[in-house]
Protein backbone atom coordinates (compact mmCIF):
# COMPACT_ATOMS: atom_id res chain seq x y z
CA UNK A 1 0.00 0.00 0.00
CA UNK A 2 2.73 2.11 0.37
CA UNK A 3 5.50 1.34 -1.96
CA UNK A 4 3.87 3.07 -4.63
CA UNK A 5 5.71 6.53 -5.67
CA UNK A 6 4.43 9.84 -4.41
CA UNK A 7 1.68 11.66 -6.43
CA UNK A 8 2.97 14.04 -9.33
CA UNK A 9 1.09 16.89 -10.54
CA UNK A 10 -0.64 15.25 -13.03
CA UNK A 11 -2.14 13.15 -10.17
CA UNK A 12 -3.10 15.36 -7.60
CA UNK A 13 -4.67 17.35 -10.66
CA UNK A 14 -6.69 14.02 -11.16
CA UNK A 15 -7.79 13.40 -7.09
CA UNK A 16 -9.29 17.03 -7.06
CA UNK A 17 -11.19 16.30 -10.66
CA UNK A 18 -12.88 13.58 -8.37
CA UNK A 19 -14.28 16.67 -6.42
CA UNK A 20 -16.35 18.43 -9.01
CA UNK A 21 -15.23 20.89 -11.40
CA UNK A 22 -12.80 22.91 -10.86
CA UNK A 23 -11.24 25.72 -13.21
CA UNK A 24 -8.47 24.88 -15.14
CA UNK A 25 -5.11 26.84 -14.68
CA UNK A 26 -6.20 26.98 -11.10
CA UNK A 27 -3.17 26.96 -8.53
CA UNK A 28 -4.87 27.64 -5.13
CA UNK A 29 -5.94 24.76 -3.34
CA UNK A 30 -9.00 25.89 -1.57
CA UNK A 31 -9.54 24.59 2.10
CA UNK A 32 -12.49 21.83 0.66
CA UNK A 33 -9.85 20.67 -1.95
CA UNK A 34 -7.04 20.39 0.91
CA UNK A 35 -9.82 17.95 3.08
CA UNK A 36 -10.23 16.01 -0.20
CA UNK A 37 -6.87 15.87 -0.72
CA UNK A 38 -5.72 14.34 2.60
CA UNK A 39 -8.29 12.13 2.03
CA UNK A 40 -7.22 10.90 -0.67
CA UNK A 41 -3.47 10.42 0.64
CA UNK A 42 -4.63 8.94 3.89
CA UNK A 43 -7.27 6.33 1.31
CA UNK A 44 -3.81 5.25 -0.66
CA UNK A 45 -1.07 5.48 1.25
CA UNK A 46 -2.16 5.03 4.70
CA UNK A 47 -0.86 8.09 6.13
CA UNK A 48 -2.05 10.67 8.19
CA UNK A 49 -0.36 13.72 7.27
CA UNK A 50 0.57 16.06 10.34
CA UNK A 51 -1.21 19.74 11.20
CA UNK A 52 2.07 22.05 10.15
CA UNK A 53 2.28 19.94 6.66
CA UNK A 54 -0.86 20.93 5.76
CA UNK A 55 -0.20 24.59 6.25
CA UNK A 56 1.93 24.27 3.64
CA UNK A 57 0.15 22.94 1.22
CA UNK A 58 -1.23 26.32 -0.21
CA UNK A 59 -0.76 25.26 -4.04
CA UNK A 60 -0.74 22.36 -6.32
CA UNK A 61 3.18 22.69 -6.77
CA UNK A 62 3.66 23.03 -2.73
CA UNK A 63 1.15 20.19 -2.30
CA UNK A 64 3.27 17.72 -4.65
CA UNK A 65 6.42 18.51 -2.59
CA UNK A 66 5.19 18.19 0.49
CA UNK A 67 3.76 14.75 -0.41
CA UNK A 68 7.25 14.14 -2.42
CA UNK A 69 9.12 15.03 1.25
CA UNK A 70 6.87 13.21 3.86
CA UNK A 71 5.79 9.96 1.51
CA UNK A 72 8.70 8.37 1.18
CA UNK A 73 9.61 8.26 4.81
CA UNK A 74 6.45 6.04 5.08
CA UNK A 75 7.23 3.23 3.05
CA UNK B 1 -42.32 27.19 26.32
CA UNK B 2 -45.48 28.82 25.29
CA UNK B 3 -45.42 30.77 22.26
CA UNK B 4 -48.15 32.61 23.03
CA UNK B 5 -48.56 36.65 22.40
CA UNK B 6 -47.11 37.56 26.05
CA UNK B 7 -44.20 39.99 26.00
CA UNK B 8 -41.38 38.52 26.63
CA UNK B 9 -37.92 40.25 26.27
CA UNK B 10 -36.14 37.48 24.74
CA UNK B 11 -32.68 37.14 25.74
CA UNK B 12 -33.12 38.65 29.18
CA UNK B 13 -36.40 38.06 30.82
CA UNK B 14 -35.58 34.48 30.27
CA UNK B 15 -31.99 34.99 31.70
CA UNK B 16 -30.55 32.29 33.06
CA UNK B 17 -33.50 30.00 33.41
CA UNK B 18 -33.60 28.97 29.49
CA UNK B 19 -30.20 28.17 29.18
CA UNK B 20 -30.28 26.10 32.75
CA UNK B 21 -33.88 24.30 31.85
CA UNK B 22 -33.85 23.96 28.17
CA UNK B 23 -29.71 23.00 27.66
CA UNK B 24 -27.84 22.14 31.12
CA UNK B 25 -30.19 20.18 32.70
CA UNK B 26 -30.01 16.46 33.96
CA UNK B 27 -27.51 14.38 35.99
CA UNK B 28 -23.75 15.57 36.48
CA UNK B 29 -22.24 12.27 34.91
CA UNK B 30 -23.92 12.94 31.25
CA UNK B 31 -21.66 12.90 28.74
CA UNK B 32 -22.08 16.16 26.82
CA UNK B 33 -19.02 16.22 24.64
CA UNK B 34 -16.55 13.66 23.60
CA UNK B 35 -13.02 15.21 22.35
CA UNK B 36 -12.34 12.37 23.03
CA UNK B 37 -11.71 13.78 26.66
CA UNK B 38 -15.04 13.60 28.03
CA UNK B 39 -16.78 16.85 29.56
CA UNK B 40 -19.95 15.79 31.38
CA UNK B 41 -22.61 17.83 32.36
CA UNK B 42 -21.20 18.66 35.59
CA UNK B 43 -18.12 20.12 34.20
CA UNK B 44 -19.35 21.65 31.60
CA UNK B 45 -22.03 23.57 34.32
CA UNK B 46 -18.87 24.55 35.72
CA UNK B 47 -17.10 25.92 33.41
CA UNK B 48 -20.10 28.15 32.23
CA UNK B 49 -20.28 29.57 35.61
CA UNK B 50 -16.23 30.65 35.85
CA UNK B 51 -17.09 32.18 32.08
CA UNK B 52 -19.47 34.16 33.31
CA UNK B 53 -17.45 35.65 35.79
CA UNK B 54 -14.63 36.39 33.97
CA UNK B 55 -17.16 38.11 31.27
CA UNK B 56 -18.47 40.18 34.61
CA UNK B 57 -15.19 40.77 35.08
CA UNK B 58 -14.17 42.33 31.51
CA UNK B 59 -16.94 44.28 31.25
CA UNK B 60 -20.11 42.55 30.30
CA UNK B 61 -23.58 42.91 31.92
CA UNK B 62 -26.60 41.37 31.12
CA UNK B 63 -27.91 43.18 28.43
CA UNK B 64 -25.10 43.33 26.64
CA UNK B 65 -23.48 41.70 23.87
CA UNK B 66 -20.17 39.83 23.38
CA UNK B 67 -19.03 38.81 20.14
CA UNK B 68 -17.46 35.77 20.03
CA UNK B 69 -14.60 35.36 17.43
CA UNK B 70 -13.83 31.43 18.06
CA UNK B 71 -13.17 28.41 16.50
CA UNK B 72 -15.37 25.39 17.36
CA UNK B 73 -14.11 24.58 20.79
CA UNK B 74 -14.99 24.26 24.89
CA UNK B 75 -14.07 28.07 24.66
CA UNK B 76 -16.82 28.46 22.32
CA UNK B 77 -19.22 26.83 23.72
CA UNK B 78 -18.72 27.83 27.40
CA UNK B 79 -18.81 31.64 26.59
CA UNK B 80 -21.93 31.01 24.41
CA UNK B 81 -23.85 29.33 27.40
CA UNK B 82 -22.19 31.81 29.72
CA UNK B 83 -22.94 34.69 27.59
CA UNK B 84 -26.72 33.59 27.73
CA UNK B 85 -26.76 32.13 30.72
CA UNK B 86 -26.10 36.10 31.84
CA UNK B 87 -28.64 37.50 29.77
CA UNK B 88 -27.18 38.60 27.07
CA UNK B 89 -26.91 38.23 23.21
CA UNK B 90 -24.38 36.37 21.48
CA UNK B 91 -22.49 37.83 18.58
CA UNK B 92 -20.89 34.96 16.18
CA UNK B 93 -18.29 35.62 14.54
CA UNK B 94 -16.53 33.03 12.18
CA UNK B 95 -12.96 32.76 13.27
CA UNK B 96 -11.90 32.77 9.21
CA UNK B 97 -13.31 36.19 8.97
CA UNK B 98 -10.50 39.00 8.55
CA UNK B 99 -9.74 41.26 10.63
CA UNK B 100 -11.77 44.26 8.38
CA UNK B 101 -14.82 42.38 8.53
CA UNK B 102 -14.64 41.75 12.72
CA UNK B 103 -14.02 45.37 12.83
CA UNK B 104 -16.96 46.45 10.89
CA UNK B 105 -19.39 43.73 12.81
CA UNK B 106 -17.88 45.23 16.00
CA UNK B 107 -18.34 48.99 15.04
CA UNK B 108 -22.28 48.05 14.04
CA UNK B 109 -22.75 45.76 16.46
CA UNK B 110 -21.50 47.95 19.77
CA UNK B 111 -20.46 44.11 21.90
CA UNK B 112 -18.68 45.30 25.30
CA UNK B 113 -16.62 42.55 25.40
CA UNK B 114 -14.52 40.43 22.38
CA UNK B 115 -13.91 36.95 22.91
CA UNK B 116 -11.23 35.27 20.81
CA UNK B 117 -8.42 32.65 20.51
CA UNK B 118 -6.14 33.11 22.45
CA UNK B 119 -3.24 31.58 19.96
CA UNK B 120 -3.59 31.65 15.91
CA UNK B 121 -5.79 28.63 14.87
CA UNK B 122 -4.43 26.65 12.05
CA UNK B 123 -5.60 26.10 9.15
CA UNK B 124 -5.79 22.37 8.87
CA UNK B 125 -9.37 19.72 9.10
CA UNK B 126 -9.46 19.98 12.60
CA UNK B 127 -12.84 19.93 13.63
CA UNK B 128 -12.62 21.44 17.07
CA UNK B 129 -9.43 23.21 18.00
CA UNK B 130 -7.87 23.56 21.41
CA UNK B 131 -7.50 26.89 22.03
CA UNK B 132 -8.49 29.34 24.96
CA UNK B 133 -9.66 32.74 24.99
CA UNK B 134 -8.77 36.64 24.98
CA UNK B 135 -11.84 38.80 26.66
CA UNK B 136 -11.23 42.07 25.46
CA UNK B 137 -13.11 44.99 26.80
CA UNK B 138 -15.12 47.35 24.69
CA UNK B 139 -17.49 50.67 24.76
CA UNK B 140 -20.44 49.23 27.65
CA UNK B 141 -23.59 50.51 26.49
CA UNK B 142 -26.30 47.78 26.05
CA UNK B 143 -27.26 45.10 22.83
CA UNK B 144 -29.04 47.18 20.12
CA UNK B 145 -31.44 44.69 20.36
CA UNK B 146 -32.79 41.99 22.42
CA UNK B 147 -31.70 38.94 20.19
CA UNK B 148 -29.91 36.17 22.03
CA UNK B 149 -27.96 35.47 18.73
CA UNK B 150 -26.47 37.54 16.14
CA UNK B 151 -24.91 36.00 12.75
CA UNK B 152 -23.36 37.99 10.05
CA UNK B 153 -24.96 36.29 6.74
CA UNK B 154 -23.10 37.02 2.68
CA UNK B 155 -25.00 40.13 1.78
CA UNK B 156 -26.48 40.93 -0.90
CA UNK B 157 -26.22 44.99 -0.72
CA UNK B 158 -22.42 44.48 -0.21
CA UNK B 159 -21.70 44.33 3.32
CA UNK B 160 -22.77 41.26 5.41
CA UNK B 161 -26.40 41.13 6.60
CA UNK B 162 -27.12 40.80 10.28
CA UNK B 163 -29.68 38.26 11.29
CA UNK B 164 -30.86 38.11 15.03
CA UNK B 165 -32.65 35.34 16.96
CA UNK B 166 -34.57 35.42 20.13
CA UNK B 167 -34.19 33.03 22.85
CA UNK B 168 -37.57 31.64 22.30
CA UNK B 169 -37.12 31.23 18.84
CA UNK B 170 -33.70 28.95 19.13
CA UNK B 171 -35.82 26.91 22.05
CA UNK B 172 -38.62 26.11 19.64
CA UNK B 173 -36.00 25.02 16.76
CA UNK B 174 -34.76 22.97 19.88
CA UNK B 175 -37.98 21.76 20.54
CA UNK B 176 -38.86 21.61 16.56
CA UNK B 177 -35.95 19.31 16.35
CA UNK B 178 -37.24 17.00 19.26
CA UNK B 179 -40.77 16.25 17.18
CA UNK B 180 -38.58 14.99 14.07
CA UNK B 181 -38.49 11.01 13.93
CA UNK B 182 -35.32 10.12 13.19
CA UNK B 183 -33.16 12.21 15.34
CA UNK B 184 -30.43 10.70 17.71
CA UNK B 185 -31.91 10.01 20.65
CA UNK B 186 -30.88 10.41 24.59
CA UNK B 187 -27.48 8.22 24.89
CA UNK B 188 -27.02 8.38 21.51
CA UNK B 189 -24.06 10.31 19.68
CA UNK B 190 -24.00 12.37 16.98
CA UNK B 191 -20.83 13.04 14.59
CA UNK B 192 -20.74 16.29 14.28
CA UNK B 193 -18.69 17.91 10.82
CA UNK B 194 -20.44 21.17 10.18
CA UNK B 195 -19.03 24.37 12.30
CA UNK B 196 -21.11 25.00 15.06
CA UNK B 197 -20.76 28.63 14.68
CA UNK B 198 -22.99 28.72 11.85
CA UNK B 199 -26.87 27.45 12.43
CA UNK B 200 -26.53 23.44 11.74
CA UNK B 201 -24.03 22.78 14.21
CA UNK B 202 -24.92 25.45 16.15
CA UNK B 203 -28.64 24.25 16.63
CA UNK B 204 -28.85 20.83 14.81
CA UNK B 205 -25.69 19.90 16.86
CA UNK B 206 -25.03 21.28 20.23
CA UNK B 207 -28.00 22.79 21.00
CA UNK B 208 -30.23 19.68 20.54
CA UNK B 209 -27.45 17.65 21.77
CA UNK B 210 -27.31 19.18 25.48
CA UNK B 211 -31.28 19.41 25.52
CA UNK B 212 -31.86 16.00 24.49
CA UNK B 213 -28.83 14.46 26.01
CA UNK B 214 -26.62 13.18 22.76
CA UNK B 215 -22.86 13.33 23.31
CA UNK B 216 -21.66 15.42 20.74
CA UNK B 217 -18.79 14.38 18.85
CA UNK B 218 -16.30 15.98 17.20
CA UNK B 219 -13.84 14.16 14.82
CA UNK B 220 -10.67 14.48 15.14
CA UNK B 221 -10.06 15.83 11.36
CA UNK B 222 -12.61 16.47 8.70
CA UNK B 223 -11.24 12.98 6.87
CA UNK B 224 -12.91 10.11 5.81
CA UNK B 225 -11.01 7.59 8.00
CA UNK B 226 -11.31 10.06 11.10
CA UNK B 227 -14.70 10.49 10.55
CA UNK B 228 -14.95 6.35 10.61
CA UNK B 229 -12.93 6.21 13.61
CA UNK B 230 -15.37 8.38 15.26
CA UNK B 231 -18.10 6.50 14.30
CA UNK B 232 -16.64 3.14 15.58
CA UNK B 233 -15.07 4.67 18.50
CA UNK B 234 -17.90 3.64 20.89
CA UNK B 235 -20.86 0.94 20.25
CA UNK B 236 -23.71 3.62 21.00
CA UNK B 237 -25.44 4.24 17.90
CA UNK B 238 -24.40 7.16 16.06
CA UNK B 239 -25.55 9.54 13.55
CA UNK B 240 -23.55 11.67 11.10
CA UNK B 241 -24.59 15.14 10.67
CA UNK B 242 -22.18 17.00 7.67
CA UNK B 243 -22.70 18.93 4.56
CA UNK B 244 -22.84 17.14 1.02
CA UNK B 245 -18.89 17.14 0.54
CA UNK B 246 -18.80 15.01 3.37
CA UNK B 247 -21.18 12.40 1.98
CA UNK B 248 -18.07 12.09 -1.10
CA UNK B 249 -15.48 11.69 1.60
CA UNK B 250 -17.38 8.54 3.50
CA UNK B 251 -18.57 6.93 0.08
CA UNK B 252 -14.53 6.69 -1.03
CA UNK B 253 -13.34 5.10 1.64
CA UNK B 254 -11.72 1.83 0.82
CA UNK B 255 -13.14 -0.90 3.27
CA UNK B 256 -14.38 0.55 5.91
CA UNK B 257 -14.83 -1.68 8.96
CA UNK B 258 -17.89 -3.32 10.05
CA UNK B 259 -20.62 -0.47 11.93
CA UNK B 260 -23.68 -1.91 13.22
CA UNK B 261 -23.52 1.15 15.42
CA UNK B 262 -23.62 3.44 12.51
CA UNK B 263 -27.40 4.60 12.19
CA UNK B 264 -28.02 7.60 9.37
CA UNK B 265 -25.94 10.15 7.73
CA UNK B 266 -28.11 13.34 7.29
CA UNK B 267 -26.74 16.46 5.42
CA UNK B 268 -27.72 19.87 5.17
CA UNK B 269 -27.33 21.95 2.02
CA UNK B 270 -27.70 20.92 -1.76
CA UNK B 271 -28.55 17.72 -3.02
CA UNK B 272 -25.85 14.73 -4.12
CA UNK B 273 -25.39 13.84 -7.36
CA UNK B 274 -27.39 9.96 -7.38
CA UNK B 275 -24.11 8.38 -7.80
CA UNK B 276 -22.94 9.46 -4.91
CA UNK B 277 -25.53 9.00 -2.43
CA UNK B 278 -26.16 5.46 -3.95
CA UNK B 279 -22.54 5.00 -3.56
CA UNK B 280 -22.51 6.00 0.25
CA UNK B 281 -25.92 3.49 0.91
CA UNK B 282 -24.59 0.87 -0.80
CA UNK B 283 -21.19 1.15 1.01
CA UNK B 284 -22.92 1.09 4.42
CA UNK B 285 -26.54 0.14 4.07
CA UNK B 286 -27.52 3.46 6.31
CA UNK B 287 -30.42 6.08 5.60
CA UNK B 288 -28.98 9.09 3.87
CA UNK B 289 -31.11 12.02 5.39
CA UNK B 290 -30.96 15.41 3.82
CA UNK B 291 -32.32 18.63 5.80
CA UNK B 292 -33.24 21.93 4.32
CA UNK B 293 -33.01 25.71 6.51
CA UNK B 294 -31.59 28.62 6.90
CA UNK B 295 -30.10 30.84 9.36
CA UNK B 296 -32.99 32.81 9.54
CA UNK B 297 -34.87 30.09 10.41
CA UNK B 298 -32.87 26.90 11.65
CA UNK B 299 -33.97 23.90 10.44
CA UNK B 300 -37.64 24.20 8.05
CA UNK B 301 -37.59 20.47 6.65
CA UNK B 302 -36.18 17.18 6.32
CA UNK B 303 -35.93 13.81 4.63
CA UNK B 304 -34.40 12.04 7.09
CA UNK B 305 -35.24 8.78 6.13
CA UNK B 306 -34.01 9.74 1.96
CA UNK B 307 -37.83 8.63 1.29
CA UNK B 308 -38.89 11.79 -0.73
CA UNK B 309 -35.37 12.95 -2.31
CA UNK B 310 -35.05 15.39 -3.38
CA UNK B 311 -38.22 16.70 -1.56
CA UNK B 312 -38.19 17.41 2.27
CA UNK B 313 -41.55 17.64 4.15
CA UNK B 314 -41.62 20.91 6.18
CA UNK B 315 -40.71 20.54 10.26
CA UNK B 316 -43.69 20.45 12.38
CA UNK B 317 -44.56 23.87 13.54
CA UNK B 318 -43.13 25.41 9.96
CA UNK B 319 -45.75 27.04 8.00
CA UNK B 320 -44.77 27.38 3.78
CA UNK B 321 -46.18 28.62 0.98
CA UNK B 322 -45.19 30.10 -2.52
CA UNK B 323 -45.50 32.77 -4.19
CA UNK B 324 -44.25 33.66 -7.42
CA UNK B 325 -42.43 30.55 -7.65
CA UNK B 326 -40.66 31.52 -4.26
CA UNK B 327 -40.76 29.68 -1.11
CA UNK B 328 -41.64 31.92 2.16
CA UNK B 329 -41.98 30.73 5.90
CA UNK B 330 -44.17 32.08 8.20
CA UNK B 331 -42.03 34.33 10.83
CA UNK B 332 -44.28 36.47 13.83
CA UNK B 333 -41.21 39.18 13.08
CA UNK B 334 -38.35 39.78 10.78
CA UNK B 335 -35.14 38.46 11.34
CA UNK B 336 -32.92 41.13 10.36
CA UNK B 337 -31.12 43.73 12.40
CA UNK B 338 -30.77 47.51 11.65
CA UNK B 339 -33.15 47.05 8.45
CA UNK B 340 -36.89 46.74 7.37
CA UNK B 341 -36.60 45.32 3.37
CA UNK B 342 -40.20 44.58 3.01
CA UNK B 343 -38.28 42.32 -0.15
CA UNK B 344 -37.16 39.78 2.39
CA UNK B 345 -39.60 39.96 4.74
CA UNK B 346 -43.70 41.39 5.18
CA UNK B 347 -46.71 40.85 7.20
CA UNK B 348 -45.56 37.61 8.70
CA UNK B 349 -43.38 35.85 5.91
CA UNK B 350 -39.70 35.35 4.91
CA UNK B 351 -38.81 35.48 1.50
CA UNK B 352 -36.15 32.56 1.11
CA UNK B 353 -34.87 33.17 -2.62
CA UNK B 354 -35.09 29.67 -3.17
CA UNK B 355 -37.21 28.82 -5.92
CA UNK B 356 -39.55 25.94 -4.69
CA UNK B 357 -42.63 23.92 -5.35
CA UNK B 358 -45.31 22.66 -2.75
CA UNK B 359 -47.11 19.62 -3.59
CA UNK B 360 -50.87 20.47 -2.36
CA UNK B 361 -51.83 16.82 -1.65
CA UNK B 362 -48.35 15.68 0.29
CA UNK B 363 -47.53 19.03 1.17
CA UNK B 364 -43.63 17.79 0.40
CA UNK B 365 -41.36 20.99 -0.68
CA UNK B 366 -39.20 20.79 -3.22
CA UNK B 367 -36.43 23.57 -3.69
CA UNK B 368 -35.49 24.13 -7.02
CA UNK B 369 -32.56 26.77 -6.82
CA UNK B 370 -31.48 30.44 -6.02
CA UNK B 371 -33.53 33.34 -7.27
CA UNK B 372 -30.51 36.03 -6.57
CA UNK B 373 -26.94 35.42 -6.51
CA UNK B 374 -26.06 33.87 -3.15
CA UNK B 375 -23.58 30.00 -3.52
CA UNK B 376 -22.85 27.42 -1.43
CA UNK B 377 -19.26 26.71 -1.25
CA UNK B 378 -18.66 24.06 0.84
CA UNK B 379 -21.92 24.27 3.05
CA UNK B 380 -21.14 28.04 3.92
CA UNK B 381 -23.32 30.84 2.20
CA UNK B 382 -21.48 33.81 -0.17
CA UNK B 383 -23.51 36.19 -1.34
CA UNK B 384 -21.68 36.94 -4.91
CA UNK B 385 -23.15 40.32 -4.58
CA UNK B 386 -20.63 40.97 -1.29
CA UNK B 387 -17.51 39.62 -3.54
CA UNK B 388 -18.26 42.51 -6.22
CA UNK B 389 -18.99 44.69 -3.96
CA UNK B 390 -15.35 44.29 -2.24
CA UNK B 391 -13.79 43.83 -5.26
CA UNK B 392 -15.23 47.50 -6.52
CA UNK B 393 -13.78 48.71 -3.19
CA UNK B 394 -9.90 47.71 -4.17
CA UNK B 395 -7.64 50.28 -6.01
CA UNK B 396 -7.83 50.79 -9.43
CA UNK B 397 -11.04 48.56 -9.89
CA UNK B 398 -13.62 50.01 -12.52
CA UNK B 399 -16.18 47.22 -12.91
CA UNK B 400 -16.44 44.00 -11.77
CA UNK B 401 -18.54 41.24 -12.95
CA UNK B 402 -18.66 37.84 -10.32
CA UNK B 403 -19.87 34.35 -11.45
CA UNK B 404 -20.31 30.78 -10.17
CA UNK B 405 -18.55 28.79 -12.68
CA UNK B 406 -18.12 25.48 -10.43
CA UNK B 407 -16.04 27.72 -8.18
CA UNK B 408 -16.29 31.61 -7.65
CA UNK B 409 -14.75 33.30 -10.62
CA UNK B 410 -14.36 36.94 -10.70
CA UNK B 411 -13.89 39.23 -14.08
CA UNK B 412 -12.49 42.70 -13.90
CA UNK B 413 -11.96 45.88 -15.56
CA UNK B 414 -9.13 48.08 -14.57
CA UNK B 415 -8.34 51.63 -14.32
CA UNK B 416 -4.96 51.70 -13.66
CA UNK B 417 -2.19 49.06 -14.15
CA UNK B 418 -2.23 46.76 -11.29
CA UNK B 419 -0.60 43.01 -10.46
CA UNK B 420 -3.61 40.47 -9.83
CA UNK B 421 -1.54 38.87 -7.30
CA UNK B 422 -1.46 42.64 -5.21
CA UNK B 423 -5.24 42.74 -5.93
CA UNK B 424 -5.29 39.09 -4.47
CA UNK B 425 -3.41 40.10 -1.44
CA UNK B 426 -5.60 43.21 -0.42
CA UNK B 427 -9.09 41.43 -1.25
CA UNK B 428 -7.28 38.84 1.62
CA UNK B 429 -7.47 41.25 3.76
CA UNK B 430 -10.89 41.98 3.43
CA UNK B 431 -12.79 39.01 2.67
CA UNK B 432 -12.95 35.65 4.11
CA UNK B 433 -11.20 33.03 2.08
CA UNK B 434 -14.15 30.92 1.29
CA UNK B 435 -15.68 34.09 0.04
CA UNK B 436 -13.18 34.94 -2.27
CA UNK B 437 -12.65 33.86 -6.38
CA UNK B 438 -10.49 30.88 -7.10
CA UNK B 439 -9.74 33.10 -10.44
CA UNK B 440 -9.50 36.50 -11.49
CA UNK B 441 -9.41 37.52 -14.78
CA UNK B 442 -8.94 41.66 -15.64
CA UNK B 443 -9.98 42.19 -19.01
CA UNK B 444 -9.32 45.52 -21.28
CA UNK B 445 -13.05 46.06 -21.72
CA UNK B 446 -15.93 44.02 -19.38
CA UNK B 447 -18.57 43.02 -21.48
CA UNK B 448 -21.61 45.10 -21.53
CA UNK B 449 -25.08 44.94 -22.99
CA UNK B 450 -25.95 47.66 -26.00
CA UNK B 451 -27.17 49.17 -22.83
CA UNK B 452 -24.28 49.55 -20.80
CA UNK B 453 -24.78 46.87 -18.18
CA UNK B 454 -22.20 44.28 -17.30
CA UNK B 455 -23.19 40.77 -18.84
CA UNK B 456 -23.31 38.34 -16.56
CA UNK B 457 -23.52 35.44 -19.11
CA UNK B 458 -20.85 32.54 -18.43
CA UNK B 459 -20.54 31.96 -22.29
CA UNK B 460 -19.77 35.63 -22.91
CA UNK B 461 -17.93 35.97 -19.70
CA UNK B 462 -15.54 32.65 -20.88
CA UNK B 463 -15.30 33.94 -24.38
CA UNK B 464 -13.78 37.56 -23.44
CA UNK B 465 -11.49 35.66 -21.56
CA UNK B 466 -9.78 33.50 -24.46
Amino acid sequence: MTTQPPPGRAEIIDWLAGLGQRPPGTERIDSMELAWLVHQVEQRYGVELPDEQLERMTTIDAAVAVLAEVLPSHV
Amino acid sequence: MAMDESVVVPGIALGADWVDDVLLAGPAADVCLRLPEVIDRGKLRTLVQQRQKELAQAGFRAGGAVALRLPPSVAFVTHLLAVWRSGGQAILLDHRLTDYEVRRAIERLVPQVVVSADRPVPAGLRTFHDVGADLASYSGHPANTAHAVVQLSSGSTGPSKVIGRTAEDLVEEINRYTRIDGVPTKNERLILLPSMVHVLGLVGGLLYCLHAGVELVPPARLTGDAIVHAIAAETTPATVLGVPFHIGLLASVQQPPWLPQFKRMTTGGELVPQAVSDAFEQKYGVPLGNMYGMTEVGVIGTDLFGRHRPAIRPAPGIDVRVVDGELQIARKESPYLGLSDPARWSDGWLRTRDAGVVDPETGLVSIKGRLDSQVSVGGLKVDLTEVEYTLGTLRGVEAAVVVFDGSITAYLQLHERRETTRLEAELSQRLASYKRPRTLHVLDQLPRTTTGKLVRDLTVLRKAVS
